[in-house]
């Protein structure tokens, strides 16, 4: 039962010659250049699909197409809840897109280690290595020492967001830096509708990822950094205590809630306190402009404050599946995706939710002029410096080893289940840790 | 003359037994094409999904190895299966039944003569034909914490003081997903009963009033045996389909809380999606499918004995 498809395709000597034929012109035209052989048509997937960004990769689209009239382009939308199960599908059914866009980096390197993703050197490459800002794409080398894609952003989804109008009326002078801190902050700001925190308790991707930060906040970790398995910790008991203690400072269907929801809990003002990436700004702006002069945020509160806080930046990826069939024309359009008027128009899309991740963006003018980017400057500078010192589970210190298998044990729902076992249905502590650390040897055995 | 006459006969069975021959392979002829869509359609796909559940498989590649009947073993020796599957009756029953009593109830009305029957009768299949994903979505903003109607209205009439959580909380997501498909997929009983109920006799009503049977009477003496026949294909296929109901559920809860309302068809889909088992996956799907020919097997045969 072994499909041997993406490795070692059937190649007979009119299909090897086409091929030769077509590499080589390939080499020797430039990215923008190869697509005007042969009519192409590329399909392009990205979790990040509101309609201003879709607007804004429109327009880059538009522009793509009009330097290559050989290749359209085709944008189809995914979910962070559901691109692990469409890309599951989609690899094994043979039917990939040719271009994928703002998956986090583990699950990146976790279809690389499965020969499912092309190498992306020459990409980096056309695009400027030297442009990146150092270390950008660290996360993105792969063992054996090629780069498995780049990063089209960086993002700090775990940012604290807080509401200073509330944070006076409570009496409260400074942001929270320690979990006491902000469980007495949300305390003393709930009341009159309004709820402490919206953190996720449902059996989804973010309560795994929001949960792993708590872990790292705690000062442990899920995995040592010869990547064996060591959630099963005094930390990862601490964690689970105050994210329990936590539960009644959040609004009831808080049991359910992915990022949508806790998203709009604290723009809509139905919470004091936020937990997200840059995106409450645009959000905050534009749906509830009423409270955009008194919103800040700050780093996620750790346990004490001899533990540094932990960013969970997911790295937002642009990489190109081993079994496209157009992967030149799709090298060509990753490369194009940077190119300044369009890349800043995605990046402006959701100011400060997805932060550049070349040099020349961040000091261009035309990124800093945008009166969400200027008026929130503190913010903005604050979410770049954490989400360049930050980690996810691929990656999770920069001791650890690069974890191929994060993807997975995040789609598998783990960690999520142990906080709802733990949290919401009582079960005893040390049962469910016991669980969750065996099902996730099984997933690093698998 | 004998000779002849035995010659002829002879002769006859011949030429009968070409035509049977003839009309046998014509008849196999015109059977092959549903014959042939049938197994491709049916058959491969049975076959195939009982072939890869004797392998690990891992999604994305579609590698994987032979490991016989061990994905059979690890699936009745795990809880979560035997959760699962009791959840799945628990929807199946609970959503079946109040689609029944709803549509027959439903049915009832329609069929007298009121008001604006043909709108009412036309507005009653809204739900089944309404996407579920739509469906889905206006139910999930009925139940939300912050912003539902239902919790606005219950806090305003002063009835609770807080939102009630509807699918993150047990039982409040079981029932609602419950009531969710009841709501979904009562139209359909309406629509069948509705048509049988138009063809009972009236004479059979007058006949019952003569001899002294009231309105409840009558419901229960004519009219629920006049429905049998189609109440028995209604409740099979209703309880084919909900047995294997994957959208509803898992657009409303995932599964959640926890696993408390993750039915077998969410298992197959987290093993082949999320955790990329897709022998597992096929494992489960095949015990599921022996699972619900079970229980057809019982419902047809306790069915048939109470019309004989």
């Amino acid at each position: 039962m072994t499909n041997s498809r993406s490795k070692t395709p059937n190649l007979t000597r009119r299909g090897a010659l086409k091929g030769l034929a077509v590499g080589t012109a390939a080499a020797a035209l430039p990215f923008g250049a190869f697509a005007q052989q042969k009519q192409i048509t590329l399909r392009w997937w990205s979790p990040q699909g509101s309609p201003a960004q879709v607007e804004a990769y429109k327009f880059q689209i538009a522009k793509f197409e009009a330097l290559n009239p050989g290749i359209k382009v085709v944008f189809e939308a995914s979910s962070d809840e559901g691109y692990a199960a469409q890309l599951a599908a989609a690899f094994s059914s043979g039917q990939v897109p040719d271009i994928v866009t703002h998956l986090p980096s583990f699950s990146v390197a976790s279809y690389y280690s499965k020969g499912l993703v092309e190498p992306f050197d020459d990409v980096i490459k056309a695009i400027g290595a030297d442009d990146f800002y150092p270390g950008a794409n660290d996360v993105f080398k792969a063992p054996d020492g090629r780069y498995i894609g780049t990063g089209i952003g960086n993002s700090a989804a775990n940012m604290l967001w807080l509401r200073k109008d509330l944070m006076q009326k409570a009496g409260i002078t400074k942001a929270p830096e320690t979990w006491d801190e902000l469980r007495a902050a949300a305390q003393s700001m709930q009341g009159g509708g309004i709820y402490g925190a919206p953190l996720p308790y449902g059996r989804n991707s973010m309560t795994s990822l929001v949960f792993i930060g708590f872990i790292h906040q705690a000062g442990g970790q899920v995995f040592t950094p010869d990547l064996q398995v060591a959630i099963d910790s005094p930390e990862t008991r601490k964690a689970l205590e105050f994210y329990g203690s936590m539960r009644k400072l959040c609004p009831p269907g808080a049991a359910n809630y992915s990022w949508g929801e806790s998203l709009t809990a604290f723009v809509s003002g139905a919470t004091a306190t936020g937990l997200y990436a840059g995106r409450v700004l645009a959000n905050v702006v534009k749906q509830n402009p009423s409270i955009a002069d008194q919103i800040t945020c700050v780093t996620y509160p750790t346990i004490s404050k001899d533990v540094a806080p932990w960013t969970f930046n997911d790295f937002p990826s642009v990489f190109i599946p081993a079994q496209s069939k157009n992967k030149e024309a799709a090298k060509a359009f990753a490369a194009f995706l940077f190119n300044p008027e369009g890349y800043i128009k995605q990046l402006l899309a959701a100011p400060g939710h997805v932060l550049p991740v070349l040099k020349s963006i961040g000091s261009n003018p035309q990124y800093l002029e945008d009166p969400i980017i200027k008026k929130y400057n503190a913010e903005v500078q604050l979410m770049s410096s954490a989400a360049a010192g930050g980690f996810n589970l691929g990656y999770e210190s920069k001791k650890h080893k690069s974890n191929a298998k994060g993807g997975e044990v995040v789609a598998s729902g783990a960690i999520a289940t142990l906080v709802q076992r733990v949290v919401l249905n009582g079960d005893n502590v040390d049962a469910a840790l016991s669980d969750t650390a065996k099902t996730i040897e099984g997933i690093m055995k698998s | 003359m004998t000779t002849l006459s035995q010659a002829s006969s002879v002769s006859m069975r011949a030429e009968q037994t070409r035509l049977e021959r003839r009309y046998a392979h014509l008849g196999l002829l015109l059977i092959a094409p549903t014959v042939l869509i049938f197994s491709a359609v049916i058959v491969y796909p049975l076959i195939s999904a009982i072939y890869m559940s004797l392998f690990s498989i891992f999604t994305p590649t579609l590698e994987g190895k032979w490991v016989g009947v061990d994905n059979y073993v690890q699936l009745l020796s795990a809880s979560e299966f035997w959760w699962s599957l009791l959840n799945n009756l628990i929807w199946t029953v609970g959503t079946l039944t109040l689609q029944i009593v709803f549509g027959i109830g439903m049915a009832l009305v329609l069929h007298q003569n009121i008001w604006f029957r043909s709108l009412a009768r036309s507005l009653i299949l809204f739900p089944y034909f309404i996407s579920t994903v739509v469906a889905v979505l206006v139910w999930k903003w009925l139940f939300n914490d912050l912003y539902g109607i239902l919790n606005h209205l219950m806090m305003s009439a002063g009835l609770i003081d807080m939102p009630i959580d509807y699918l993150g909380d047990m039982p409040n997501a079981m029932i609602s997903v419950i009531l969710v498909g009841a709501w979904k997929y009562f139209p359909f009983v309406v629509i069948a009963v509705l048509a049988r109920l138009q063809s009972i006799p009236d004479q059979l009503y007058e006949a019952a009033k003569i001899d002294g049977a009231g309105a409840v009477a009558r419901f229960f003496d004519v009219t629920l045996p006049q429905l049998r026949e189609v109440l028995v294909v209604i409740v099979m296929l209703r309880a084919i389909w909900d047995f294997k109901e994957f959208d509803l559920i898992f657009l409303l809860t995932g599964g959640g809380p926890i696993i408390s309302t993750q039915t077998l068809p969410l298992m197959v889909y987290k093993e082949a999606f999320a955790l990329n088992q897709l022998g597992m996956a096929s494992a489960y799907a095949v015990v599921m499918m022996a699972i619900m020919l079970f229980f057809m097997i019982v419902y047809i045969r306790k069915t048939r004995e109470k019309s004989a």
